[in-house]
């Protein structure tokens, strides 16, 4: 019933790149284990498993963001204060000199005899 | 009354390559295609006493394991196509059948890249020597619906493999 006789070259290549494969290794031993179990449910076959951290890892890992996040936002929250007290002396400082300004202003009104008004 | 043991055993042994190879190649993915396989081979071993006859025997497990496989490839969130240096990989010298190497997992990988109905004609009728009626009759498809999906899928395939076994000469040169 087979005709590869009829088949042209790319298919006589194709057909003979497709022959069968074995399966893994053991395949007949899981089988026939899954068959004899009480309740064969699902297949167990040779599979690359997630690589999973261990749970101190994740705790490590968890805390140290933990940490990190405490420490930034403190960090932040410093840089912040600093900045005002910065602004703030900035402030006083500008204060002073037109003070001083205004004050040198009224003094040189005062000695040319020009009222510097209230 | 199921198969008997020392049976069932011999009947996984003759027909283990058949049905993973099918497993394999329709569905792309080597794990998946072992756990289609092992529940082929289970459903065999619930309905054996429906099962007279090696020849019954086979024609079953070949009709069971492209079924299987066509749903498993279905219900596949991301096609293997996607993962073809994957499968060159899983398939170590050791697996794969003696001859040139890098050719055969060559066309394995260009098979892969077909659509599920023109890879699946293409596995039963290159790998299993199946005829299109046979083909037919198995897929629940008309004749003329089976020829349309062999000549398509050969014809990318041929296509696709000019483009590919130029580079690989050119690699290998």
């Amino acid at each position: 019933m087979k005709q590869p006789e009829e088949f042209s070259e790319f298919e006589q290549e194709l057909a003979q790149a497709m022959s069968a494969v074995d399966p893994p290794e053991g395949f007949a031993e899981r089988v026939m284990a899954r068959v004899q179990s009480p309740a064969p449910a699902k297949a167990k076959v040779v599979r690359m498993q997630p690589r999973v951290l261990p749970v101190w890892l994740s705790g490590a890992i968890a805390a140290a963001l933990l940490v990190g996040v405490y420490t930034g936002e403190q960090a932040h929250q410093r840089h912040q204060r600093e900045k005002a007290i910065r602004a703030e002396q900035q402030f006083d400082e500008g204060m002073r000199i037109t003070d001083e300004t205004l004050e040198h202003v009224r003094l040189q009104l005062q000695q040319a005899g020009i009222p510097a008004g209230e | 009354m199921a198969i008997a043991n020392d049976e069932f055993r011999r009947l996984i042994e003759a027909h283990q390559r058949m049905v993973f190879s099918i497993a394999l190649r329709v569905i792309g993915d080597y794990a998946t295609a072992e756990e289609v396989a092992q529940d082929v081979f289970l459903a065999l071993h619930r309905s054996g006493e429906r099962l007279a006859g090696e020849d019954h025997i086979r024609h079953w497990l070949r009709r069971v394991a492209t079924h299987r496989s066509i749903d498993a490839l279905r219900r596949q969130t991301h096609r293997p196509e996607a993962d073809a240096e994957e499968w060159v990989e899983e398939m170590d010298a050791g697996t794969m059948p003696s001859g040139n190497f890098a050719l055969h997992a060559r066309l394995d990988d260009l098979l892969r890249t077909l659509p599920e109905p023109m890879r699946v004609v293409v596995v039963l009728r290159y790998q299993e020597e199946m005829l299109p009626e046979e083909i037919a009759r198995m897929l629940g498809q008309s004749v003329a619906s089976v020829k349309c999906h062999l000549h398509r899928g050969l014809t990318l395939l041929r296509r696709k493999a000019a483009v590919t076994m130029k580079e690989y000469v050119r690699e290998t040169a």
